[in-house]
């Protein structure tokens, strides 16, 4: 297995984000990020084969054109509501939401509707919110969070249709099936 | 925990029967091959990732802000509490507590929902370990770019919606 460009760019930060471990706290600090990330991978790996596994299975379900017609540059205010949905009802973490919106751009969804999808996820996502919000911050905090960011995910997916159309934002294409 | 697996695996089960009885072995097959390359494209790179994320979540201080965003901090505070969110590293585990104990600090409610919302959105550890590696740079700067208003129109709306029930 050969290391890639980006594989480089994660290791460079490792090392950097390390040696700022050790400079700040000395030897035990940088114990305490390797015990986290041991701690953290064995949390993520069972979750992130799920999600992969989702990404895969999902793909073999919709047909590109379908996607496209839903969720692709044209989709209009109802993709972004559609991603906005699927976002909010995909249950697990980024282990298993990245995947998914690889496979969904893989499938020719644009990236406003995967922008719409991921910021759904991210603040109204219904999983995190029974099992984290609800519990730790309580009914009324909940109610008012997330009522405050329900419209958001579809600002997010809006804006980032405007801004795709800028040089410097212009989406490479999707990777090959 | 275990019961956000059995939900998250149920639903792997309930996909694979649907592919399974549409395409039948071929297709799982398919499936299995697509998402085991993804993976292998990710064996190096995202233990690389979280071990880079764990380290920032050691170095970087959170406690020392809450002075700033009180009740009464307005918009400047609602501003520094998203900022706040932006850096605050580790899953819903950590960063929940870490926004209760801010709360109960004496910080102020739309000030928090800035400070969750930015944590939700701009999560920089989360772009480092998960969706730099797997959609790519450009995709990620898109995304951050398209939400950086959001912290602030939640914490607007939020102050707004109290307003309204007070």
């Amino acid at each position: 297995m050969r290391l890639s460009k980006t594989d480089l760019v994660f290791l460079a930060l490792a090392v950097i984000g390390g040696a700022v471990c050790l400079w700040q706290g000395g030897l035990p600090l940088v114990g305490a990020g390797f015990a986290e990330a041991g701690w953290l991978l064995m949390i993520v790996l069972p979750q992130l084969a799920a999600g992969l596994l989702m990404g895969g299975l999902i793909s073999r379900l919709v047909s590109r054109d379908k996607v496209a017609a839903l969720l692709g540059t044209q989709s209009g205010m109802r993709g972004l509501l559609l991603a906005s949905a699927a976002g909010a009802i995909t249950p697990g973490g980024p282990f298993t939401s990245f995947p998914i919106v690889h496979a969904l751009w893989v499938a020719g969804a644009d990236a406003g509707a995967l922008i719409a999808y991921l910021t759904a996820w991210a603040l109204i996502g219904l999983n995190r919110l029974i099992v984290w919000e609800l519990p730790l911050m309580g009914a009324e905090f909940t109610l008012i969070r997330t009522l405050a960011c329900l419209p958001l995910p579809i600002v997010a997916g809006l804006i980032a249709r405007a801004l795709v159309r800028l040089p410097f934002f212009t989406m490479r294409k999707a990777p090959a099936e | 925990m275990i019961a956000a697996a059995v939900v998250i695996w149920t639903i792997v089960a309930a996909l694979a029967l649907a592919v399974g009885r549409k395409q039948g072995r071929p297709g799982l097959r398919a499936a299995g091959e697509m998402a085991l390359d993804q993976g292998r494209g990710l064996a190096i790179r995202l233990p690389l990732a979280i071990l880079a994320a764990s380290f920032l979540i050691q170095v970087l201080p959170v406690d020392a802000l809450v002075p700033y965003i009180g009740p009464q901090s307005g918009v400047s505070g609602i501003l520094i509490a998203a900022v706040m969110g932006g850096v605050l590293p580790g899953g819903p585990m950590t960063s929940f507590p870490i926004a209760l104990v801010i709360l109960q600090g004496g910080a102020g409610l739309p000030q928090i929902v800035a400070l969750i919302t930015g944590w939700s959105v701009f999560a920089l550890h989360r772009v480092l370990a998960y969706e730099a590696p797997i959609m790519g740079w450009r995709f990620a700067a898109l995304r951050l770019v398209a939400s950086l208003i959001l912290p602030l129109a939640a914490g607007l709306l939020a102050q707004g919606l109290i307003a309204l029930t007070a």
